[in-house]
């Protein structure tokens, strides 16, 4: 599959998944008018990306300051995906969570993230 | 309005620690247009981090839900209008966002937020992890969003979130104009 390149806007993120090395990034602010219509097609391509291989190690790369809760709902369906991956192929998604050392919020999602996504490997990264 | 009526107006707003209020159309141009403001208000009051974020993601919930569901949303031509208002008392912020709403929609408004008013800060954190769990929310043909707006906006808040309802003179029997209050 292409890799899928989007740049940031004011309220979008920077999409940068390259599908050719498994190397996912994800950053900036998510605040679109319509989050459901700015994600969906983006998750789309990352299930048939994920239907397509086998066990290939997956590095995510999670670096969102912020996130409304239309954009918070649709992330956490995208991690569903992911762990489904992980369970079929387990040890080979490995999420790097990005956070600022004082935002407890993007570090409560993360953990959210950890606790409900078990076969996802998680390591948080505090930034300062 | 007369420029001595405005002074007023401007002299009251900064006596009453208003960061920043608008009043009219809205769309997300306008929206990211605010929040852009918004930053760079909060950096010049030199309230960084977690303070400041909040208030950031109490305006643009607020902001986006008027938009959503302001009355004008059932026609796409007719734009949707609401006001929303940004303070600061004793090192706390207050953020009031207000917009029209259907009146047949007060009663579903009252269910959804007089729960959040009485819930501990533990019992609000466990509805909205709940929420987002939940995977049934496509049914619900109303809500545009998540179901999580208001949970988040209860979860980031200080103080207990608080709302009003209030008839709209002239238009009694259609419209209510809902208020919505958040403290960081």
């Amino acid at each position: 599959m292409a890799d899928l390149y989007l740049p940031a806007t004011t309220d979008t993120p920077e999409i940068d998944f390259k599908f050719s090395s498994n190397t996912l990034h994800i950053a900036g602010e998510a605040y679109p008018e319509n989050g459901v219509e700015f994600f969906l097609p983006i998750l789309r391509q990352l299930q048939s990306h994920l239907k397509s291989i086998s066990g290939d190690p997956i590095e995510f790369h999670f670096k969102l300051t912020y996130f409304n809760s239309v954009s918070t709902k649709i992330l956490y369906s995208m991690f569903e995906l992911l762990n489904e991956y992980a369970k079929a192929h387990p040890n080979s998604v490995l999420l790097h969570w990005y956070h600022d050392e004082e935002d407890d919020t993007i570090l409560g999602f993360g953990l959210d993230i950890q606790e409900d996504f078990t076969w996802i490997d998680f390591n948080a990264i505090a930034t300062a | 309005m007369l420029i001595d009526v405005f002074t007023i107006f401007r002299e009251e707003a900064d006596a009453s620690g208003i960061v920043f209020y608008y009043s009219g159309i809205l769309s997300q141009n306008v929206i990211k247009a605010m929040g852009d403001s918004l930053k760079q208000k909060l950096q010049q009051q030199d309230e960084k981090g977690v303070k400041s974020r909040k208030v950031f993601s109490t305006f643009i919930e607020m902001i986006q839900n008027a938009m959503h569901y302001s009355p004008g949303s059932h026609d796409s031509d007719e734009p949707k209008e609401g006001s929303i208002i940004v303070g600061k008392k004793d090192d706390k912020y207050f953020i009031i966002c207000a917009n029209l709403i259907e009146k047949q929609y007060e009663t579903r408004i009252r269910e959804k937020l007089d729960p959040l008013l009485t819930m501990s800060a533990d019992e609000i954190r466990q509805a909205y992890r709940a929420q987002l769990k939940n995977d049934q929310h496509g049914n619900d043909t109303i809500s545009k969003g998540a179901g999580l707006g208001f949970l988040t906006l209860a979860r980031d808040s200080a103080e207990p979130i608080e709302y009003a309802l209030r008839d709209v003179i002239g238009n009694e029997n259609d419209l209510s104009c809902f208020y919505l209050k958040a403290t960081i």
